[in-house]
């Protein structure tokens, strides 16, 4: 089984960080944005930990809340060892986890952050993500300096970083239930179309989700997959279509969204594991009339350079995460 | 006329390197890679001199003159030294550029900075 409800865990606040593509994307109030990718750092890699830092304590701040108050920090990102995770969290005297599923991984951190406090009386739980576009295209394809032609179908992975905050008290968001996906490879070797890799993946735990906690597609106001790309979208709708015989009508794909179209650039959409909850809390959960019942899927594809050079098809995950608005 | 060949010569290298480029997974390493040996077999069969004294700068800023001043080399080191000199003289003509090419792009890295 591999979905279970939560009896009360809800998102109290969530603060964003934008980079500089991001910010002339299709939202326009993030809590804070970045003018360069180096943000006052020497690398793109320490840009991204102080990218960290700041949506932690913009956080904390925000929320009154000292270092002791916060009983977990769960943290995930793109970078080798996701080592930038955890130099943000050594600032931080507080427990650590870091999580890595690729761009699945702020779900994951969701999940795994929710069930440490779920069985708790009073606790707060950080969960944090961030990517960083020129840090991940060095770690999954070619460094930017290279020039690789880059296909139609590629994402572009956002930059950014987003801190979300759980509690036990009843506030506005409610984490409802989850459900884990399994690894799925269909043989896609083209580390170009992640779309194409994730979108099974998504399919899966879209249908484990829906069996498992016995609800229709039409259940959900809002279904808002992590960065599948407007290709990958569409991939997942015409799968689920044929082969489960389910029309997702409600179905928006963060990563498709977050981008203008004029901003050729980036291609395909939005990818990285920050896609989805920058669209989340800066769109979606702002709009005045905001979905009720939304179930987001962060998908990852979990390639390595060295197994796409060795010519192994890359497997993908998919998890997902009911939350209730009120 | 000369301009014309030169023109002509390198407009059709870049022609073929562009379609590689966009219809295969190819990356630009993968094409010089491949200009460089198409330089080398085309200067064994005595072709690249030919197109040199056609096209004239056409044909030697290439990274296929690479592979013809690869070639030359070799077989110079290998008239003086014989086989150690394949190895000695592969470099030997290219020596310059290759340099040239470390140490600039050194510099140049101390001054920029890749931004996006």
């Amino acid at each position: 089984m591999a979905s279970k409800k939560l009896s009360n865990v809800y998102i109290k606040d969530a603060f964003s960080l934008a980079g500089p593509v991001e910010r002339d994307g299709s939202i326009k109030d993030y809590d804070l944005v970045m003018d360069d990718y180096y943000y006052n750092t020497k690398t793109f890699e320490q840009s991204e930990i102080k990218m960290q830092k700041v949506v932690i304590d913009n956080l904390l701040y925000k929320n009154h809340l000292l270092h002791s108050d916060i009983d977990i920090l769960v943290s995930g990102d793109l970078s080798n060892q996701i080592s930038v995770s955890s130099y943000a969290a050594s600032n931080y005297n507080i427990p650590f986890m870091g999580v890595y599923s690729a761009c699945a991984s702020f779900v994951e951190g969701l999940i795994v952050s929710s069930e440490m406090i779920e069985n708790k009386k009073k606790a707060n739980a950080v969960c944090v993500t961030s990517s960083h576009n020129l840090g991940a295209e060095k770690q999954f394809r070619f460094p930017i300096e290279y020039g690789a032609p880059k296909p139609n179908t590629t994402t572009f992975t956002a930059t950014g970083s987003v801190a979300v905050l759980l509690t036990k008290e009843n506030s506005k968001v409610k984490v409802e239930s989850y459900t884990v996906g399994s690894v799925v490879d269909m043989g896609q070797m083209d580390a170009s179309h992640m779309g194409a890799v994730m979108a099974p993946a998504a399919a899966k735990v879209i249908v484990s989700h829906l069996t498992e906690m016995n609800r229709s597609v039409d259940y959900y106001d809002l279904i808002l997959t992590g960065d599948l790309g407007c290709i990958g979208a569409k991939i997942l709708r015409e799968y689920l279509k044929r082969t489960n015989g389910i029309k997702m009508k409600n179905h928006v794909d963060a990563g498709c969204e977050l981008y203008l179209k004029s901003q050729e650039e980036t291609y395909a959409g939005a990818s990285g594991p920050v896609a989805l909850p920058l669209y989340l809390f800066n769109k979606i959960l702002k709009q005045k009339k905001h979905p009720k019942k939304i179930l987001i899927i962060g998908t990852g594809s979990l390639h390595n350079p060295f197994f796409v050079n060795q010519n192994l098809s890359i497997p993908a995950v998919a998890h997902a995460v009911s939350l209730v608005v009120s | 006329m000369i301009f014309f060949n030169a023109f002509l010569l390198t407009g059709t290298f870049c022609l073929v390197a562009q379609l590689i480029l966009d219809n295969t997974k190819l990356t630009p390493g993968h094409i010089t890679s491949l200009f460089t040996v198409l330089g080398s077999a085309l200067s064994f069969f005595g072709i690249y001199p030919k197109l040199i004294e056609w096209g004239g700068a056409g044909a030697t800023i290439l990274i296929s003159n690479f592979g013809h001043m690869l070639y030359l080399g070799a077989v110079e080191g290998f008239k003086e030294m014989g086989v150690i000199g394949l190895f000695g003289g592969l470099l030997v003509k290219s020596s310059a550029a290759i340099s040239a090419t470390v140490i600039i792009a050194f510099v140049l890295s101390l001054v920029f900075k890749p931004k996006n």
